[in-house]
Order: C-alpha cells, then structure tokens, then sequence
C-alpha cells in the first residue's frame, strides 16, 4: 500500500499541473475572443493588452465589450504597467485612440507617490493622464 | 522584545521620511513625457520647507535614486507662501529645490509678525536666511538680512 502511495500522489500532482495549464490556456484564449466576437461579457477579467505605448494589465469585475473598438470593466478595475498602477471602477477603454477614462474615483500609485482623484483619462500614447475634480497627491519626495 | 523594537523603528522611520503633497480643486494633469504636474484650481503645494497656495501649479520633476523628486514649482495667480512666521504674496512663484530660493514677482508682498514690505519682485533665500526685495523701477531697492537668532 504505502510502495503505491507516491506513485499516486506524484500522479494525482500530474494531474493538477496539467488541469492548471489547461485552464490558463483557456483564460488566455478568452481574452482574444472577447476582441472577436461581437457582444461579449466576461465576468473577473484580467489580460494583458499591447498598446503603442507598451504593455498594459488589465482586470475587472465585469468586462463589456462596446464596439470594435471599445470596452468597459465594470465594478472594481485596474489598469497596470510600468509606469502607473490605477486602480477605479467603471473604466471605458478605447483601443484604437489609446485612450481610458472613468468619472468614478480613482486612485494612482506611481514611483512618486499616491494620488486620489473624483476621475481621470489616461490618454496613454501622449503620456498624459488628467485627473478631475478634487485632486490629493501625496510624494515621497 | 527584538520585534517590538523593529516595529517601533519602522514606525519611527516612516515617519521620519519627508513627505509633500499636492491638492487641486479642479484637475491634476501628469505628464510623464515633460515629467510635471499641472494643478489647477484651489492648489496647495506643501514640502519639508514651506505651503504654497495658488489658482495654478507646474511641478517638474526628475528620477533620483529609482524615485522622483520636485526639483522646480511655478506657482500662479494669487501665490501665496507660509514660511514659518512670514507669508510672501504675489503674482507669480518659482521655487527651485537646488539652491532653495524662491522667486516672486508681481505685487509682492512679505509679511511677518513684525513688518510688512511690498514691492515688486521678492527673491527668499532659504538657507541663507535672506531676503531680497525689489522695486519695479530697480532705483530702490530693499534687502532685508534676517537676524539668525531673531523669532522668524
């Protein structure tokens, strides 16, 4: 019994290596699919999209696909890359332009420090992001 | 008892480190390429040094050691500045952090328990604890040395 019990367990880990692979292929294929088909939602997302201005993580409650060209995470989202981390809820992203906004409260980590706002929109390929409303940035400077 | 002290000295020591702030009323633009900040409306700037009030703010900022610091804040429309005791006032503000001078023009304004001066360009030396104030037509001209060990 115990000369058989390894063998099962180091099958049994086999097995669950294989079923997480498998499932991570299919999270990432999702991603692509979203971009694909004409009306899709897709509950707790999370991607990564390429843009001209480089790689950006995405994630969300809910992602809506709008258009060709432009979708919405709904509920609580994040946008992450090098530079930023922006964390917000009901953020609209449209791919073409390089362009996300949300007139929600945001907050915004980046190397300086943290900053809280009632809104932004990232125009990404210009390098710029405009905060509205009331605007907090606290820097470890 | 080694724990507690460690905490204690993260505590202590995250305190220690400096912070600033930036508030705007109305919108905070950050723009990676120019690497600055652009406050408008109901701005406050604080450092280690001072608190800036203004309608507008630019902030320039460089890496340094895998962070950024502020190195030059233009302040606009209604500045006004609390140094301590003294509060300088006036159209226009710049403060540059390497030499920690800041630079008013524009019916300045420089006020302290004890006096108040006017004219029209204000250059406050930080470090060196002095204070330059000049009149619009340069014929005049006012320095103010500031007494170390005076109250200011």
């Amino acid at each position: 019994m115990s000369k058989f019990f390894p063998k099962v367990l180091n099958l049994i880990i086999f097995f669950i290596i294989v079923l997480q692979t498998f499932i991570y292929y299919l999270n990432t294929k999702s991603s692509t699919k979203v971009f694909s088909q004409k009306s899709v939602s897709v509950e707790n997302f999370s991607s990564i999209v390429l843009s001209k201005s480089g790689m950006t993580k995405i994630g969300s409650e809910k992602l809506n696909k709008v258009d060709g060209n432009n979708i919405s995470l709904e509920g609580t989202s994040y946008l992450e890359n090098s530079k930023y981390k922006i964390y917000g809820s009901n953020i609209f992203i449209n791919i073409e332009d390089d362009v996300s906004y949300s007139n929600d409260d945001v907050e915004v980590i980046n190397s300086m420090g943290i900053l809280n706002a009632e809104g932004f929109t990232n125009l990404d390929s210009e390098g710029k992001i405009l905060f509205k409303g009331k605007v907090t940035f606290v820097s470890h400077d | 008892m080694t724990k507690y002290i460690l905490i204690i000295l993260l505590f202590i020591f995250k305190y220690a480190q400096s912070e600033s702030y930036v508030k705007a009323g109305d919108s905070l633009i950050w723009d990676s390429e120019k690497q600055s900040y652009t406050a408008n409306g109901d701005v406050e700037f604080q450092n280690d040094k001072f608190i800036a009030f203004a309608d507008e703010m630019i902030a320039e900022y460089i890496e340094q050691k895998n962070k950024e610091v502020f190195t030059i804040v233009e302040l606009f429309n209604d500045v006004k500045i609390e140094f301590k005791d003294e509060i300088f006032k006036g159209d226009y503000a710049i403060y540059t952090r390497e030499d920690n001078i800041i630079r008013l023009t524009g019916n300045v304004s420089i006020k302290s328990p004890t006096r108040l001066l006017t004219g029209y360009e204000l250059i406050a030396d930080i470090d060196n604890n002095k204070r330059i104030l000049n009149s619009a037509d340069d014929e005049s001209l006012v320095e103010v040395l500031l007494d170390n060990n005076a109250k200011n």
